[in-house]
């Protein structure tokens, strides 16, 4: 499959502030997520494939074609920006309205495209209220909805889920799948494992201006399966039942919390772990208050990638 | 059906006209402007007031058009006005973070500037001479059948206008660069225009007011409210139009040339 977008060696600093560093990707159509904690070079990179910023080295091409100073591309590009910043004097409708103007659609067009992708975004009762008096949910949608009005090819979304509600960020994440039904070109960053999990397989992980990995999110999860998963146990009888798996070799390391009231456990076979938890708490009658695990999560994930 | 574009993308005009009619709708919709706009029925109320007290002593009434309302326009409107604007062409969109609407869209960011420039100026210009219309046309009202009262009010607009054009360029320009340019901008405003307007000699020429007032229609004054005749030593109305145009285009190619090579980062 052919590259849409292309980065080599593609690096951005902040006067002494690494941004991003020699970044080579190559991204195809379908929905890219780009995982990484704040801070990480998410931001980074989308600016510079939008041309907002220009890189220190390296180039950054849409369909072949250099994007720093080459605003013609941008009828290409949708973009979802991350901050939650809007011209507030006006209404819903006239800020898409006026976006699209920009793209010199006739006024009936105009209508048409703003009228669509309100009714997209489920905005359109309230697309005569003033964005001032939008709640946060709806602000994420509209601008979700000026990113996508002129139907580009390649959409851009930076964090687009923060601040929605489990529904409204169900929704936007049918609706994003939905677009790279349509043929799209998706990047869409999160700091949060399971809302890029949601929307695709495809990641690129990105820690310090740096890319981790990059590929297939199952894969990288194996190649984490080499490290012991940490499990957290808070029940009635910690003492008891680490006496239970004394015995258990899968157990590399058993430890207890704060208090003796938890009991956490380092093992390489977590499923395996939890069908003789099962045993082990109906037998001896322990009361188990939480399970948890302190290391599956996205900071975890690249604590191991970058050997913390 | 697709935008209306040749196969390289929309030529500078078009582009412009896209950002002029998106501002020039935003920049109406605002708090701002409709305070700015009251501040300009100001002087109609002084107008109307003046008429009243003064009512039939014409020469006082034409007198203080003159020396009081002008001296407010000349020297403080359309400077508050122009830093304001001026100032939030680049401003608003980073402080307000909406810079990323612009300049991800199909537009050259020079048709961006100046077609925010041109949307505001005319947004001003719309504010000054509606005011300047009503307070000149109430003070003057006993002279409606003389056609030499309509050149001198256009004179008055063309000069007040060029102010506009000059003063925002200006502090547009000090908007792409400083992050609190409008300090600056009231330091250059009232401190030195308002200073330096009144030295003899050549040196009121370095502030932007003395090509305004050398605009002005004149007439003999030496009253003691004659402020914006006091001390002026006129430059010949073409030259003023000149140095007003010139200035204006100067500062506004810096200003292209800042934000279309500048990178704005947004504060968290």
């Amino acid at each position: 499959m052919t590259a849409v977008i292309e980065t080599k060696n593609l690096s951005k600093w902040y006067g002494n502030v690494l941004g991003l560093s020699d970044v080579s990707l190559e991204i195809e159509s379908g929905i890219t997520g780009l995982l990484g904690p704040n801070g990480a070079g998410k931001s980074t990179f989308m600016k510079l494939v939008t041309g907002q910023m220009k890189p220190n080295i390296g180039r950054v091409s849409v369909g072949g074609r250099d994007v720093w100073n080459n605003f013609h591309l941008f009828r290409r590009v949708g973009f979802c920006p991350e901050q939650d910043a809007f011209y507030e004097d006006v209404t819903g409708w006239e800020f898409l309205t006026g976006l699209l103007g920009l793209y010199g659609f006739p006024p009936q067009e105009i209508t048409e495209r703003a009228v669509r992708a309100l009714d997209i975004v489920e905005l359109s009762k309230d697309k005569d209220r003033k964005i001032r008096s939008y709640s946060r949910g709806m602000r994420q949608r509209v601008k979700f909805a000026q990113a996508v009005a002129h139907d580009p090819e390649i959409i851009i979304l930076d964090e687009p889920l923060s601040g929605l509600d489990p529904l409204g960020k169900r929704r936007l994440i049918r609706l994003i799948r939905d677009f790279q039904s349509a043929g799209k070109t998706i990047i869409v960053s999160s700091h949060v494992l399971p809302e890029i999990e949601a929307m695709t397989s495809r990641v690129i992980m990105i820690h310090q201006g740096k890319i981790l990995a990059q590929g297939d999110i199952h894969s990288i999860r194996d190649l984490i399966e080499t490290y012991p998963h940490m499990i957290s146990i808070r029940c009635s009888d910690a003492r008891a039942l680490a006496a239970r798996f004394v015995p258990d070799k899968s157990i590399l390391k058993m430890s207890f919390g704060p208090e003796g009231r938890s009991l956490v456990v380092e093992t390489h076979q977590r499923d395996a772990f939890f069908s003789r938890l099962q045993t082990a708490v109906v037998e001896g009658g322990i009361e188990v208050e939480e399970i948890s695990s302190p290391d599956d999560n996205l900071q975890a994930v690249f604590d191991y990638l970058v050997g913390k | 059906m697709k935008p209306k574009a040749s196969a390289g993308g929309p030529s500078f005009w078009t582009s412009f006209r896209r950002v002029f009619a998106f501002f020039f709708f935003l920049g109406g919709r605002t708090g701002r402007s409709r305070v700015f706009f009251l501040l300009g029925l100001i002087p109609v109320a002084i107008a109307v007031m003046v008429r009243i007290v003064l009512a039939g002593r014409t020469g006082d009434v034409v007198a203080v058009f003159n020396e009081i309302l002008m001296v407010f326009f000349v020297t403080f409107d359309i400077v508050i006005l122009s830093l304001f604007y001026g100032t939030s062409i680049v401003a608003e969109e980073t402080e307000g973070r909406t810079l990323p609407y612009l300049i991800t869209r199909p537009l050259s960011k020079t048709a961006i500037f100046l077609g925010k420039y041109a949307a505001y100026v005319t947004l001003m210009f719309i504010m000054v001479s509606t005011s300047l219309f009503l307070s000149f046309f109430i003070m003057n009202g006993h002279r409606f059948r003389d056609p030499a009262l309509y050149l001198t009010f256009l004179r008055y607009a063309g000069a007040l206008g060029l102010g506009i054009l000059a003063y925002t360029a200006f502090f547009a320009f000090l908007g792409t660069f400083l992050k609190r340019a409008i300090l600056v901008g009231l330091m250059f405003g009232f401190g030195w225009e308002n200073i330096i307007q009144y030295f003899p000699g050549s040196t009121q020429k370095f502030s932007l007011v003395h090509y305004m007032k050398s605009l002005m229609p004149r007439r003999p004054s030496g009253g003691p409210l004659s402020m914006l005749l006091f001390r002026l030593e006129p430059t010949e109305p073409a030259v003023a139009v000149l140095t007003l145009v010139v200035i204006a285009a100067a500062f506004l190619a810096l200003a292209c040339w800042l934000f279309r090579t500048k990178e704005y980062l947004f504060e968290e």
